[in-house]
């Protein structure tokens, strides 16, 4: 039952994924700094993922990124962009209606089962 | 090189160029980033384990597809290659077997061209099967490639997006009633052979005789090839219907009570007319009959009685055969 498990987990939280990394995008944040932000929150997130995904979502527009090289290594930040702001917000409404159906739904089953 | 250094070309050197240097130099300063200031390599080690193999996140990095038919177009391309496939095989068989039989001199005895033209047949069959396999995967990788069909839904047999009307196309046919594919190209084969062999009666059709040891030699022919070609203007247009009929069957793929109708008029039709080349006596090789008495050592009459009762017996078996396959094809329009 493990492996399935896992896989069904990992579908989920996929779905998730975009949702979470342009909330944290609102100010601008490099690679790591990002990941540290959402494992601080408790999101578990591959690296193989996210920076791929970064590179993603700023070739639709929704960041924009820059190079900063005045530290001691030069590091590349992503910001939300105008257009990814009304997607996140838009997206944000989605989830909470989303989490409000499911919710009923999984309630709705408990209730069932104890009739 | 170090192992970051060697890390980052392993992901780099599998993305395209324009985009090789930016990735580069952010992997570098992330696995930097991920790291204390002063660290062992026990330490790169443990961050390139969490980054992963270099290959997958060089392929998260990539937008082409990592398949070459992807199941956007797959369904279409299995169809693709059911439809051709057939005809590819059909269309080299019967090259083949003209071919062979236009060429034929009778030099060789006709056993040893059946097994060598057999031969021949089947390595151009897999030669063909493999280019055909070859072009049409190209075409479809290239359809995959440049995305012919913009949508994301799956290309459908009919190069087009599945909508409710193409089910008005569907047409479910009953086992009971199907005309498999192959016997329609068996049908259009052996058609063509005897079509080829009318035209080449004179150098096929004959006695055989091994002279001096040196395998089977045609020494006469049997027919009378002016008389047979005599016939051409009643037996043409029946090679044509048989072809009609064949290309028909392909179509309707199921036996009706229309198709069961027009196969028995032309077949009857058929039969008609092979009694009547068959039982016109001009058509054997006069020199035939006294050259086999002579061989054969017994007289001529027995000779002549011997291939009239060959005659019948070839037209009894090809009229049972015909009955046979009609009401066969009636039995199975009928099946529900």
């Amino acid at each position: 039952m493990g492996p399935l498990l896992d896989t069904f987990t990992t579908e989920l939280r996929r779905g998730t994924l975009t949702l979470a990394v342009l909330s944290q995008l609102r100010t601008p944040q490099y690679g790591y700094s990002l990941v540290q932000r959402l494992e601080k929150a408790g999101v578990a997130i591959e690296q193989s993922t996210l920076y791929p995904l970064l590179r993603r979502l700023e070739k639709q527009e929704l960041l924009t990124s820059s190079w900063d090289t005045t530290e001691s290594r030069p590091r590349k930040y992503y910001v939300i962009s105008e257009y990814g702001s009304e997607i996140y917000e838009q997206l944000k409404k989605e989830w909470e209606t989303m989490t409000l159906e499911l919710k009923t739904l999984l309630e709705g089953d408990e209730n069932n089962e104890s009739d | 090189m170090n192992l970051i250094e060697a890390y980052v070309y392993e992901v780099t050197r599998r993305l395209p160029e324009k985009s090789r240097n930016d990735i580069a130099l952010e992997l570098r300063s992330t696995i930097e980033d991920m790291l204390p200031e002063q660290f062992t390599e026990q330490e790169v080690m443990e961050v390139l384990t969490n980054l992963g193999d270099p290959s997958l996140l060089a392929a998260s990095y990539r937008d082409t597809p990592m398949h070459l038919i992807g199941p956007k177009v797959y369904d279409a391309y299995i169809w693709t290659l059911k439809m051709i496939i057939p005809w590819a095989v059909f269309i080299t068989i019967l090259v083949h077997v003209v071919e062979t039989i236009v060429l034929f001199s009778g030099e060789e005895s006709v056993l040893s061209v059946v097994i060598k033209s057999f031969g021949i047949i089947i390595a151009n069959i897999i030669h063909v099967l493999i280019q055909t396999f070859f072009w049409v995967t190209i075409v479809f990788i290239f359809i995959e490639r440049v995305g012919l069909s913009k949508s994301d839904l799956p290309m459908t047999k009919y190069g087009t997006e599945w909508t409710p009307e193409q089910l008005k196309l569907v047409l479910a046919i009953p086992k009971k009633k199907a005309i498999p594919r192959g016997e329609v190209i068996f049908g259009l084969i052996w058609t063509a052979f005897w079509v080829v062999l009318y035209f080449n009666a004179d150098h096929l059709a004959g006695v055989y005789r091994s002279i001096d040891g040196a395998g089977l030699q045609m020494v006469m022919p049997a027919l009378n090839q002016d008389v047979l070609m005599s016939y051409l203007p009643i037996v043409l247009p029946f090679a044509a219907f048989e072809f009609g009929l064949s290309l028909f069957k392909w179509k309707e793929r199921q036996w009706t009570m229309r198709l069961v109708a027009i196969n028995a008029f032309i077949k009857v039709f058929s039969l008609i007319v092979f009694v009547v080349i068959a039982s016109n006596l001009a058509l054997m090789n006069e020199a035939m009959i006294p050259y086999l008495a002579d061989v054969l050592e017994i007289n001529s009459s027995s000779v002549g009685n011997f291939i009239e009762w060959a005659k019948w017996t070839i037209i009894v078996t090809v009229f049972v055969t015909v009955a046979i396959e009609i009401y066969d094809s009636y039995r199975k329009a009928k099946a529900i």
